[in-house]
């Protein structure tokens, strides 16, 4: 059975882009997501971080301080390999949800 | 890894804030960085990326909330702000902790002697592990006899240690005043079985415990303290016991004081014709069971062993089996703890009073501090978040009370340990015990911590129900649901007052009916001495009786003694010894016990004592040790053994039918007279006389016309002339002897008025309260009452009339757990009766008195309400 509820979906997103992109402060990971969703997403800023704070609890993500382009000090996260594995299986419980979707919108 | 972090982060908790702090600044930073390079004038970026990130201080709460430490830092945050709060409002913050610091100092107290004198009496590991063996046949438990414990010990699984004890008078001498003690001869076995060690120097070993080697002696620590001055220097100096020489070896801890009342301990060492013995039942045994035997296994297998016995020794052994029972059960018997629970429990009742009264309070408050809670919810405060904030209020105050209370507790129970005289104090095992404990400690936390949350629970469910749109719409009123709910504990708080005052008048009553009981012999004139007779010098009845004649002629001729007598038992101080009977040329039926009271008095006794002689004659100087030996009966034993007829010139003998006390007989018929304070179920009495037959254990009274105690010196003085090395403490007035007997149930009594007193206090305040409360929520009502013309009168008679109420309700719930309560008192005493109308009467007239004089100043001050006033303050 598939995981449906919001806050998996956040999480997935943030997982899936860390994956791409390596490390990220949070503020760049809203802009990631705002852009690769063709600004479809939204990610309220401020609720982002509660997620970070959480999944760095669970060991999916590490984080340290380094400094940005414009020499800013920032937070960056990136992924561990627990953080991997947990976003493969939340990305099969994802595409799940949306096969099923899909399916009982087109018996529809 | 994680939880380990989230451990780390416990102790690094402003780090962290920071940490949290700056990530969100940065965030916050960059977002304003790129509105400036989108062409957004400084203003506008800086209120875009604001506004897009939402509530920071809230966000920081949650972000901090997954790092762990909150629970942990959050909680130090909400007692920095609890205390804040509490040092606003100075003069509710000192009520609630004097009223905790008084519910929990007497719970601590209490619990803490519970926990001495019933709990562990001794300082014993795993006590449930040790019993007390009897023999018992039907007529009741017997001490072991020697060769049976020898059997015992040799053939059972259940008992890894079995000790012998035996009871032993001796007169210490060679240091200071010739004293008589009381020594318990124990094998080596009994410290083992009690896994005791030596306070001082040590204890004895099995090889000690042998004829000839046994001359060494283990002291007792109140006997150390009290003989020696807890001399450390004695251990290995010599002391004389009736003559004999033995050494010290060593003190006991303080807390063994066991067997009570028992000042040393000698090796028990049997000669070889004691071991042989199988009619001889004079040992007392305790024992320590192997782990996982039960009280019950070790029951059946005595069973077995004693049916073995029987089987071989039928001569000696038939009818006897074995009892075993716990120690605890044995020291404590049936009244201590009985005693205590009743304590325990109206302390208890009084707990709960004192969270009422609290509750109540903290919902006056309350009112003032809506506006404070609504503001914390609308700045985003959840719900769970202000009921912990008022849950860590709660249990601070009452951490804060508990604190107190113990310095309170630690003075009570000063004031116990003192006030109980000494010579009662060393028959109640582990009363020296009696201290501020880490259990009494512990008890004490987790009371204020109840407490905290008893009392909180109803500020919280109200602060649950305040609605924040409600209560920011000015004037908005919703008070009926909290008067409810504080109506409903100023009644508890009645009704609880209400049952321990009765309960404490009843117990006070019956208490000073027992105290009085001997008034009509006027004991406070009477003096009485304990003569105690060294065995090894009086060792003839002859030699006993010269002493008591010329004792009780020398006292005779002191001036201002009305009256000396001599005997074994006065009334109402300690029923004597239910002795065996056998009437001459009567059969006694096996099965039906035959016993009766025998008291040893001189001829005036029974008119010193109001005891008229119905039938007969009364004995007379002619009845010596060379004269017929006589008895008098008292009219129960006539009807119960004669039924009705003439016993006199009938003779009987105490002691069953092997026995060689000498046939009696019977000269005289008397009226009753109670000896016991207890019971006033009267058992039949065989009166002797003491001419005759001297007995051990005796009390003289002489009976003054002033203050007796002036008699004490002479009486001293002239006793001393005939045999100074005879003690006659405690020399003291009947009176007190009587008090002696009833300190343990006066000390109960004493309690409960203590408890039945706060009780009261804390209802008419509360009740106070209340009314204060509802006058003041209703000054608009009541203002608009007196200007559409309702008198003064009118409007007092309505505050009242709501204060008869709640007074009214309280009592009827009160009065019916009173009749319960005095139901369990009147079994505890004499002369209570649960349904005692006048008691019950003067009490109810008390409760309404306090309720309405409580309720008086908030209804005068209601009434004085000037409406004009009242209807401009809205």
């Amino acid at each position: 059975m598939a995981k449906n509820d919001l806050q998996g979906t956040l999480d997935l997103l943030v997982l899936k882009t860390l994956d791409q992109n390596g490390n990220l402060h949070g503020y760049g990971i809203v802009l990631h997501i705002q852009s690769a969703s063709n600004d479809l997403l939204r990610v309220e800023e401020g609720s982002l971080y509660p997620a970070l704070h959480r999944m760095e609890q669970s060991g999916w993500i590490s984080s340290e301080w380094s400094l940005t382009e414009t020499n800013r000090r920032a937070k960056y996260y990136k992924l561990t390999p627990q953080g991997r594995r947990q976003l493969e299986a939340a990305q099969e419980s994802f595409d799940q949800l949306v096969r099923g979707v899909r399916a009982v919108l087109r018996y529809a | 890894m994680a939880l380990f972090r989230r451990l780390t982060n416990l102790f690094r908790q402003p780090a962290i804030d920071r940490d949290i702090a700056d990530e969100l600044q940065s965030h916050i930073d960059l977002r304003i960085e790129s509105n400036l390079a989108a062409g957004m004038s400084p203003e506008e970026a800086r209120r875009d990326a604001l506004l897009r990130f939402g509530n920071p201080t809230s966000t920081k709460e949650r972000v901090a909330a997954f790092d762990a430490s909150l629970a942990l830092a959050g909680f130090w945050r909400d007692i920095r702000y609890a205390a804040r709060q509490l040092r606003k409002s100075p003069g509710f913050t000192l009520t609630v902790i004097a009223t905790l610091a008084i519910g929990i100092g007497v719970n601590v107290a209490i619990f803490s002697s519970m926990d001495a004198v019933v709990l562990r009496p001794l300082a014993v590991p795993a006590m449930d592990h040790v019993m007390v063996l009897a023999e018992q046949q039907q007529r009741g438990k017997e001490p072991f006899t020697l060769a049976d414990f020898t059997d015992l010990h040799r053939q059972n699984h259940s008992f890894e240690d079995l000790a012998v004890l035996q009871g032993a008078n001796y007169t210490l001498s060679g240091a200071g005043d010739a004293a008589q003690i009381s020594a318990d001869l124990v094998s080596a076995s009994f410290f083992s079985a009690l896994r005791t060690q030596a306070f001082l120097g040590r204890v004895f070993d099995e090889s000690e415990c042998q004829p000839g080697r046994d001359a060494v002696a283990v002291l007792n620590y109140g006997f150390w303290r009290r003989h020696f001055g807890a001399n450390s220097r004695i251990i290995g100096q010599k002391i004389q016991l009736d003559q004999h020489e033995y050494t010290i070896i060593g003190v006991l801890p303080r807390t063994m004081q066991y067997p009570p009342a028992v000042d040393m301990l000698l090796p028990f060492a049997p000669t070889a014709a004691q071991l042989a013995d199988r009619s001889d039942h004079a040992y007392l045994v305790l024992g320590r069971v192997r782990d996982g035997v039960t009280l019950k296994s070790a029951q059946s297998e005595m069973q077995l062993i004693s049916e073995r016995l029987a089987k071989a020794y039928p001569a000696t052994n038939q009818g006897w089996t074995v009892h075993v029972e716990p120690l605890l059960n044995d020291i404590n018997g049936d009244l201590t703890p009985l005693y205590y629970k009743l304590i325990m429990g109206a302390t208890m009742f009084v707990l709960l009073v004192v969270c009422a009264n609290v509750a109540n309070l903290q919902l006056a408050r309350g009112v003032a501090r809506r506006s404070e809670i609504a503001m914390r919810t609308a700045l985003g405060a959840t719900r769970r978040r202000i009921i912990r904030q008022l849950l860590t209020e709660n249990i601070l105050l009452a951490l804060v009370g508990a604190g107190l209370g113990v310095a309170f507790a630690a003075i009570y129970l000063h004031l116990t340990l003192v006030l109980m005289p000494a010579r009662v104090a060393r028959y109640i095992p582990g009363w020296d015990n009696i201290s501020l404990n880490g259990r009494a400690l512990s008890f004490s936390v987790l009371l204020a911590v109840l407490s905290g949350i008893i009392a909180g629970l109803a500020p919280s469910v109200e602060a649950l129900r305040i609605r924040l749109v409600d209560q920011l719409r000015a004037g908005s009123r919703q008070t009926t649901g909290r008067s409810r709910l504080r109506s409903i504990f100023a009644v508890a708080q009645i009704s609880l007052a209400v049952a321990l005052v009765i309960g404490a008048a009843l117990m006070a009553k019956g208490m000073s009916s027992m105290f009085h009981q001997a008034d009509i012999y006027s004991p406070e004139k009477v003096l009485t001495l304990h003569p105690d007779l060294p065995v090894k010098r009086y060792d003839t009845p002859e030699k006993q009786a010269d002493w008591y004649a010329s004792a009780l002629e020398r006292l005779r001729a002191i001036p201002g003694a009305s009256r000396v007598e001599l005997a074994t038992a006065l009334p109402y101080t300690d029923s004597g010894w239910q002795l065996d009977l056998t009437i001459e040329n009567r059969p006694t039926t096996p099965g039906k016990l035959q016993t009766a009271v025998r008291l040893a008095v001189t001829p005036g006794f029974f008119d010193a004592f109001h005891i008229p002689i119905l039938d007969g004659r009364n004995f007379t100087q002619g009845d010596s040790t060379h004269s017929v030996p006589v008895a008098i009966v008292s009219r129960r034993f006539a009807d119960l053994y004669f039924s009705g007829a003439n016993p006199i010139g009938h003779r009987i003998r105490l002691g069953d039918s092997k026995s060689h006390d000498p046939w009696l007989t019977i000269v005289g018929v008397s009226q009753e007279a109670n000896y016991s304070l207890w019971e006033s179920d009267l058992p039949p009495a065989v009166y002797t006389s003491f001419a005759q037959q001297p007995l051990a254990g005796s009390t003289i009274t002489m009976f003054s016309n002033g203050d007796p105690l002036n008699l004490a010196a002479p009486a001293r003085k002239a006793l001393a002339s005939i045999d100074a090395g005879v003690p006659l403490d405690p020399v003291q007035t009947y009176r007190n002897l009587i008090r002696d007997n009833l300190v343990g149930l006066m000390y109960a009594a004493s309690m409960l008025a203590l408890d039945a007193f706060i009780a009261l206090l804390l209802s008419a305040i509360g009740i106070f309260a209340v009314m204060a409360n509802l006058v003041g929520e209703r000054t608009r009502e009541i203002g608009v009452r007196l200007a559409m013309g309702a008198s003064k009168e009118d409007v007092l008679r309505m505050i009242i009339r709501r204060a008869s109420w709640l007074t009214g309700t309280g009592l009827v719930i009160g009065l019916a757990l009173a009749f319960a309560l005095a139901r369990l008192v009147a079994n505890l005493l004499r002369g209570v009766r649960p349904d005692d109308p006048l008691t019950f009467a003067v009490v109810t007239v008390i409760i309404v008195g306090v309720a309405l004089a409580a309720s008086w100043f908030p209804a005068r001050q209601a009434s004085r309400v000037d409406p004009m006033q009242a209807l401009r303050s809205e």
